[in-house]
């Protein structure tokens, strides 16, 4: 006997399989030949084999294939009504969407009125001829730290003074650095 | 050729090769709106399906409904469907994500298990050397042996379980089986040894007892003990 029986039990899937070198396959089936047991293990695991491999081996349950016909043509049908109508929940949907937009562009319209104006008047941009640099700008009479600001800026102290950006730096003043201190003019030269 | 197989592997290849072209004009008619024949293209899976489910979940109640929503699902996503593997490939792995779904949301999936954990690459010894001749088809009229090798598929652990339905059951190749679990082929062939070699030492003394298998389940809930 060329092989042991432990070496078999080991080899006996894949001997079922096909999946042994011509070698030790013929070791196995020699082996076979000779040893009761191993060849009664080999008849017992293809028995198992054909057995759950058989149709009727872990069959689907009497009415199976009715009731999953009916849930599958319940769902056909259901799609092709789909496809011809759409269906009330993608019309909820556009009409929320059609309500939704009426008062949000309402909403941005206003805003732009608003608030787009007030931004020409604080903003104005690094040059002094920039045709942004058209509004007030706002320095104190009573101090002389020639600072000039937006009108609303917190940090203007004192009776305020409205004179125009262009002037402002005409006249010596710089922009103040918190409220308008990014659009502080480069100096010339 | 295999030595338990009906059919030589060129068959099964040139039948394989045959069902899959049909398959691939199936789904083309389907996709371009012929969706009644989403019937015809599932008829030949909805055994294997149903097999895996029960397989995986014990109940089948649980195993009915999963079967129904897969397919389901196999047909909203047809158009996923890539062609690089099989179709019923795709099925079973569609089937497989959901009955673990479906476990992890009704928390009852537990089942009593013969072995624990992780792959044993130990050596198997066999329990029982006596002859089993009893012919299968003559077996499977009777209803306790549908029943018992039910029952004896969830004594597996469910990695042993699983590889043995995919290949054993749904005539995957150890390949394909491997992809589907995500696992090597030797790994493949680990399990399947352990579980056909669990099965028939399970199922064995009652076949051979002539069909007394719910007696004989009872001996040999723990042979190994």
């Amino acid at each position: 006997m060329g092989i042991t029986c432990e070496e078999v039990w080991r080899d006996i899937s894949d001997y079922v399989d096909d999946e042994l070198d011509p070698k030790q396959r013929i070791a196995l089936e020699k082996h076979f030949a000779e040893c009761r047991h191993c060849a009664a293990v080999l008849e017992g695991t293809c028995n198992v084999i054909r057995l759950y491999r058989d149709e009727r081996a872990l069959a689907p349950p009497k009415g199976f294939h009715d009731r999953l016909h009916q849930r599958l043509d319940q769902r056909l049908s259901q799609g092709a009504e789909q496809r011809i109508h759409p269906s009330r929940r993608a019309v909820l949907a556009w009409a929320l969407t059609a309500a939704a937009a009426v008062p949000l562009g309402f909403a941005l319209f206003s805003a732009k009125r608003i608030v787009l104006p007030r931004l020409g008047h604080q903003s104005p941009s690094g040059s002094p001829d920039s045709p942004a640099v058209t509004g007030l700008v706002a320095v104190s009479e009573d101090t002389d730290d020639k600072v000039f600001h937006i009108p609303s800026c917190p940090y203007l102290h004192g009776k305020p003074k409205f004179l125009p950006v262009a002037e402002a730096i005409r006249e010596g003043y710089s922009p103040c650095p918190i409220c308008i201190g990014k659009h502080k003019p480069e100096k010339k030269g | 050729m295999p030595v338990c197989a009906t059919t030589s592997c060129g068959q099964n290849e040139t039948r394989n090769d045959r069902i899959r072209a049909n398959e691939e004009v199936l789904i083309s008619r389907i996709l371009e709106g012929e969706k009644d024949l989403f019937l015809e293209l599932i008829r030949p899976y909805q055994r294997t399906v149903y097999a895996t489910l029960i397989s995986m979940l014990g109940s089948k109640e649980d195993a009915e409904d999963v079967t129904q929503d897969v397919l389901l699902r196999a047909l909203a996503r047809l158009h996923q469907f890539r062609r690089e593997s099989a179709f019923g490939t795709w099925l079973i792995q569609i089937a497989i994500n959901e009955a673990r779904m479906r476990k992890r949301k009704l928390r009852h999936g537990i089942m009593f298990s013969l072995t624990n954990g992780a792959d044993d690459d130990g050596a198997y010894v066999p329990k029982d050397f006596a002859d089993w001749r009893e012919i299968p088809s003559e077996a499977l009229e009777r209803s306790e042996i549908r029943k018992a090798l039910a029952q004896a598929l969830t004594l597996l652990e469910e990695h042993y379980r699983l590889a043995f339905i995919l290949r054993d059951v749904n005539e995957l190749s150890i390949t394909e089986t491997a992809n589907i679990l995500g696992i090597t082929r030797g790994a493949v062939k680990t399990r399947l040894r352990r579980a056909r070699l669990m099965l028939r030492d399970i199922l064995s003394p009652g076949l051979q007892q002539g069909g007394q298998v719910g007696l004989a389940f009872k001996e040999v809930r723990k042979p190994w003990e």
